[in-house]
């Protein structure tokens, strides 16, 4: 049962891009408020929102579907999503379901910070 | 009590309820309903209060009966016909739901023991000091808003326990009843659904005598939201499949249906092919679902080169590409959704590809139907009872030779 648990996550701000460092397991109890707070803080910044995943150590397909929102979110506002610093077995998800062929993935914060 | 803080309590009780909060004074001495009335006017006034007057227990338990609406009694002990202790044990036993305050003498602590014995909320002493009585009704009331509101949580869990059973139907009615098996080949499937119903799905299409296709699909999410996107992904293909479209065909087809105003951004990893069991090829195309194994005879196991396709829903008109695999007699394809390496076992770890790979590898000889129960006996003995929190699927299909 979806208990409705909070993924902690942290933000930093570096020009007009705003990084999101989440936490724990992005997951189907997880994603909902993530998407909550993500569509916030799109709402609320106006450049590219960086999505480190260094302290990511699961991801479900509720979770991609949180990044997909985001991504249409700030597309529509003409801004980007850039991910980065995923572990392997992070990247490999994005790999198998496609993701990594659509949305823009960093090895580095620094890399995604200039790639936004 | 200072206004603000009062205005704070009732603004969060008016929150919590809707309308004004009924409370039955149950005192023989007249004089109080006057007291009560006019202390209590302005909140009377503001809709937040409504008093009732009883003047036994017998009264109020009379009143209780036809009345639903209160919330609360408050209660004096000595009264004539039933006095407050017996009206306790009463509320206890018919009125779990109601909370008591009683009023005692100053110091009387034998009655008061009791009566918190007997259920009471609280208390307070004669003479009533009237700061100290509404300190002590907005607290009872902020306890009863916690309790309605648990108890509308609680509610909210049936309801969605309900719709978690629509989904699980869902699900279940639009699984192969059979597998489909030839003196060429031979299948078998299995799903099991997990508490939360997630959006899992195989299917095998009919392709004549030669040909089956096989599609297996997990849809993000779960509930009754990724059931009905799974329908609607299994009907489209089943369309269009069973015209005989080349599996990249099929796929772009669904795709581009599904990601047409897709608003929800849900989206379902599916692989399709098709088998030709008289070549023995195999020709497929994989929307970004788990990479199927092949089994050969001898124990060698590899997963199926990947089509590098994205799962569907996501972009209209992406174009999809096709694979095609030679299979020999005995060779045994699997096909599986993240259930299965995704069970947690002890420590949170993983089951994992390579565990699943090696168990693959010693089934190269196994029947299919013996083959997926083999797959979900290993995955229940590595999660030692954890609990299951995605659907899990697995097909096997075994070329038996043309």
């Amino acid at each position: 049962m979806a208990t409705g648990s909070v993924l902690d996550f942290t933000t930093e701000t570096e020009g007009d891009t705003t990084v999101v460092i989440p936490a724990g397991r992005i997951d189907g109890s997880t994603a909902s408020p993530f998407q909550e707070s993500l569509l916030k803080l799109i709402e609320g910044g106006k450049g590219s929102l960086v999505v480190d995943f260094e302290n990511i150590e699961y991801i479900s397909s509720a979770g991609l579907r949180v990044l997909l929102l985001a991504a249409k979110q700030l597309q529509a506002g003409g801004r980007k999503i850039v991910l980065c610093a995923m572990r392997d077995h992070i990247a490999e998800v994005f790999k198998i379901s496609g993701f990594s062929e659509i949305l823009a993935i960093h090895p580095t914060r620094q890399d995604a910070i200039n790639a936004g | 009590m200072p206004d603000n803080l009062e205005d704070a309590i009732s603004e969060a009780l008016s929150e919590a309820t809707e309308g004004p909060i009924k409370i039955l004074v149950v005192d023989d001495e007249v004089d109080l309903e006057t007291l009560v009335l006019q202390k209590f006017r302005r909140r009377i006034r503001r809709n937040e209060l409504v008093f009732d007057f009883a003047h036994n227990g017998q009264e109020a338990i009379e009143k209780l009966d036809v009345d639903d609406d209160i919330a609360m009694v408050i209660s004096d002990i000595n009264m004539p016909v039933m006095d407050g202790l017996a009206l306790l044990k009463q509320l206890n036993e018919t009125k779990p739901n109601i909370r008591s305050v009683i009023v005692s003498a100053y110091g009387d602590m034998n009655n008061i023991r009791t009566a918190m014995n007997r259920g009471a909320f609280d208390f307070v002493t004669k003479p009533i000091d009237f700061t100290d009585l509404e300190i002590t009704i907005d607290k009872t009331l902020k306890h009863l808003a916690l309790v309605r509101e648990a108890l509308s949580n609680r509610d909210q869990l049936v309801a969605l326990s309900r719709e978690l059973d629509v989904a699980r139907d869902m699900q279940a009615s639009v699984l192969p009843r059979s597998f489909p098996s030839t003196a060429r080949y031979n299948t078998h499937g299995l799903m099991v659904p997990a508490k939360e119903v997630g959006g899992d799905f195989y299917d095998f299409v009919p392709l004549g005598e030669d040909k089956i296709g096989l599609a297996i699909g997990d849809v993000s999410g779960k509930g009754v939201p990724a059931a009905l996107f799974m329908m609607a992904c299994r009907t489209l293909l089943r369309s269009h499949a069973l015209e005989g479209g080349r599996p990249d065909e099929c796929l772009a087809y669904v795709n581009n249906l599904l990601a047409e105003d897709n608003e929800s951004c849900m989206f379902v990893t599916l692989f399709y092919g098709v088998f030709d069991s008289v070549s023995g090829v195999f020709n497929y195309c994989n929307g970004g679902h788990n990479p199927p194994r092949v089994v050969h005879r001898g124990g060698q196991v590899a997963a199926l080169p990947t089509t590098r396709d994205l799962a569907l829903g996501v972009l209209p008109g992406h174009a999809f590409s096709q694979e095609s695999l030679q299979l020999e007699a005995g060779d045994m394809l699997f096909f599986y959704t993240d259930g299965v390496t995704e069970a947690e076992g002890p420590g949170s770890e993983e089951l994992g590809e390579e565990r699943l790979d090696a168990l693959l590898a010693t089934l190269d000889d196994t029947s299919c139907d013996d083959v997926t129960s083999r797959v979900l006996d290993r995955v229940r003995e590595f999660a030692a009872g954890n609990p299951q929190s995605d659907d899990i699927t697995c097909v096997a299909l075994r070329y038996l030779g043309g």
